[in-house]
């Protein structure tokens, strides 16, 4: 055996999402209450190490040095490490990732990392200006650089190059849709959507519609991870983390490259599935970034599961849904379940761990799976963020 | 290049908010209500929400970029080192990391990569220019590829290739910023 231990998800909870009449510090409670009402064998002193996923809490909750007020609200002391990780909308997978790396090197045995974003102001105007400093603040910020007319951009250039059309962006929307119809902690799991529905709502940024776009949301999620030698104190059905990989190669949208082509993605798949030692196409579920329909598209290209330019004929055809290639946002997906930017790679990770061991509603659970993978981007997709888990008995 | 120029602009921050409307419409709005006398400095109140760069000599020194953008033209900075062409200008060369770079104008045309427009969810200052179109501009002879607000013709009229130029965007307090405006 290396050095490395072998690190597991073990637990996890979410709280509900959506525009909440409840603050930021609140939800670290609700979610500190909800994680142990999930893992009955959990104890607070378990907990060596907290990673806090908080994209912006500066700007939305006004409210900095995060990490030791997140554990204060959970109930939980900390002696190994306590850091809060941003990575604006990968905030909460690098809190994973952190966690993985810190277990792995031996230097925590249990960690949870939990992540909480308070996005719905009385502003929204000012809520939006926080999403605008995401982007180079200084230079693509005085012209109003926004994710949506960025992302809308990626669309254009798509349906330009490749004939995408709006038929297909909306069935990324409608899948996702469905999905979080089964999950009663999503934004919309009260709401439906069809074609027609979508087609009737206002355009946001051309030619992306108000139902391509994920939403502002208050909400948060924790998972408790755990070294080989503890997982099966809390679980008999651990998610192991088998490989992970991130990529970044600009930040300013001048560097952006050819919209249509991630390679960013391409290169942390490559090195998360390396390190796991599988291929795209063995991977059963999984939860990528739709943080707008188009970038599901674009995803399942620089994944591998289709060809460039046919991503769009991908979703139409039914071969991301259950009983597809693979099962990809079952949880109902950022555009289905809102993106509270800290919470959602951390609500990504539960939906895989509940895949994996079978805990899911039967709409959504993905047949039989044993692999599953997150992904996260950031940004302008200008960061990548991959995990992939494996259900079971690790080999 | 001019790195020691002492070119101030004309009207401070402090002073000019007195007289122009800042960028800000919302802060300025909640600061007429107050009792003049009990008001807290202006110069607290413009740049935590305001897009726009400090530009001045005394907070950047990229100053040459604003100066030379109040004569009309855009540049940016060159590496003498190993040639390489930046954006946004730097202080250091991303490739060797040389620190004494060379400042060159831009061509002052280009044609649109790829737009979109602001339709809604604008951000602070900039609810009352909705709509408005953004792109991606390739600028003409050089290999950069800038983005920025398109003023002009309406969005529905752009098109991917249109032309465009570089236009110096005056700001009330007496800063600058740039954006395209289409060409006809």
């Amino acid at each position: 055996m290396s050095a490395v231990r072998r690190v597991a998800i073990v637990a996890g909870a979410t709280t509900p999402f959506g525009v909440r009449p409840t603050t930021w510090s609140e939800m670290a409670q609700e979610i500190g209450a909800a994680l142990f009402r999930a893992e009955p064998e959990l104890r607070s002193e378990d907990v060596d190490s907290l990673f806090v996923g908080a994209a912006e809490p500066e700007r939305f909750a006004f409210q900095s040095h995060v990490a030791p007020l997140a554990a204060e609200q959970m109930g939980l002391t900390p002696h190994r490490i306590l850091q809060r990780t941003e990575l604006a909308c990968a905030s909460g997978q690098s809190a994973i990732r952190s966690a993985y790396a810190a277990i792995a090197a031996g230097l925590s045995d249990v960690a949870v990392a939990v992540g909480i974003e308070k996005m719905n102001l009385p502003s929204m105007a000012e809520a939006n200006t926080s999403m605008g400093c995401v982007m180079d603040r200084a230079w693509d910020g005085p012209h109003g650089a926004t994710a949506p007319p960025f992302f809308a951009m990626v669309a254009q250039r798509h349906m330009r190059e490749y004939g995408t059309t709006e038929e297909q962006l909306a069935a990324v929307s409608v899948k996702n849709h469905r999905f979080a119809n089964t999950n009663p902690h999503a934004q919309f799991y009260s709401k439906t959507f069809d074609r027609a529905k979508l087609a009737r709502l206002p355009v946001v940024a051309p030619p992306l519609r108000l139902g391509d776009c994920s939403s502002m949301t208050d909400g948060a999620a924790a998972v408790v991870l755990a070294a080989e030698d503890r997982a099966y104190r809390y679980t008999d059905s651990p998610a192991w983390i088998r490989g992970t990989g991130q990529y970044s190669d600009f930040h300013n949208l001048a560097h952006a490259g050819p919209l249509t082509d991630w390679k960013g993605l391409t290169h942390a798949a490559r090195e998360a599935l390396g390190r796991a030692g599988l291929t795209i196409q063995d991977i059963d579920v999984a939860e990528i970034h739709d943080c707008f329909s188009i970038s599901e598209i674009v995803e399942y290209e620089a994944f591998g599961w289709c060809p460039r330019g046919e991503g769009g004929k991908f979703v139409l055809d039914g071969r991301s849904d259950v009983g597809g290639d693979v099962v990809v946002n079952p949880r109902g997906g950022l555009l289905g379940c809102g993106h509270p930017l800290g919470a959602t790679g951390i609500a990504q990770s539960v939906e895989i761990f509940q895949q994996l061991s079978h805990q899911v509603p039967p709409s959504r659970q993905a047949p039989d799976p044993r692999y599953g993978l997150v992904h996260n981007l950031s940004g302008s997709a200008n960061v990548h963020s991959i995990m992939i888990y494996e259900g079971g008995r690790a080999s | 290049m001019s790195a020691t120029t002492k070119a101030r602009r004309d009207t401070p921050p402090e002073e000019a908010t007195a007289k122009a409307p800042p960028p800000v419409t919302e802060r300025s709005s909640v600061a007429e209500k107050r009792d003049p006398g009990k008001a807290p400095p202006a110069a607290t109140t413009p740049f935590l929400l305001d897009f726009f760069p400090l530009e001045g000599p005394d907070q950047t020194r990229l100053a040459r970029f604003f100066e030379r953008l109040k004569e009309g033209l855009l540049c940016t900075t060159r590496c003498p080192r190993c040639g390489a062409l930046h954006w946004p200008p730097r202080v250091a060369c991303p490739a060797c990391h040389a620190e004494d770079l060379e400042w060159i104008d831009l061509p002052s045309t280009g044609r649109i990569y790829a737009f979109s427009a602001v339709l809604a969810g604008a951000p602070l200052g900039m609810e009352s220019d909705v709509p408005f179109a953004v792109g991606l501009v390739d600028l003409d002879g050089v290999p950069l590829r800038i983005f920025g607000r398109i003023d002009g013709r309406p969005w529905k009229e752009l098109d991917i290739g249109s032309a465009v130029r570089v236009e110096p965007l005056p700001l009330a307090d007496g800063r600058v910023f740039y954006r395209f405006r289409t060409v006809d």
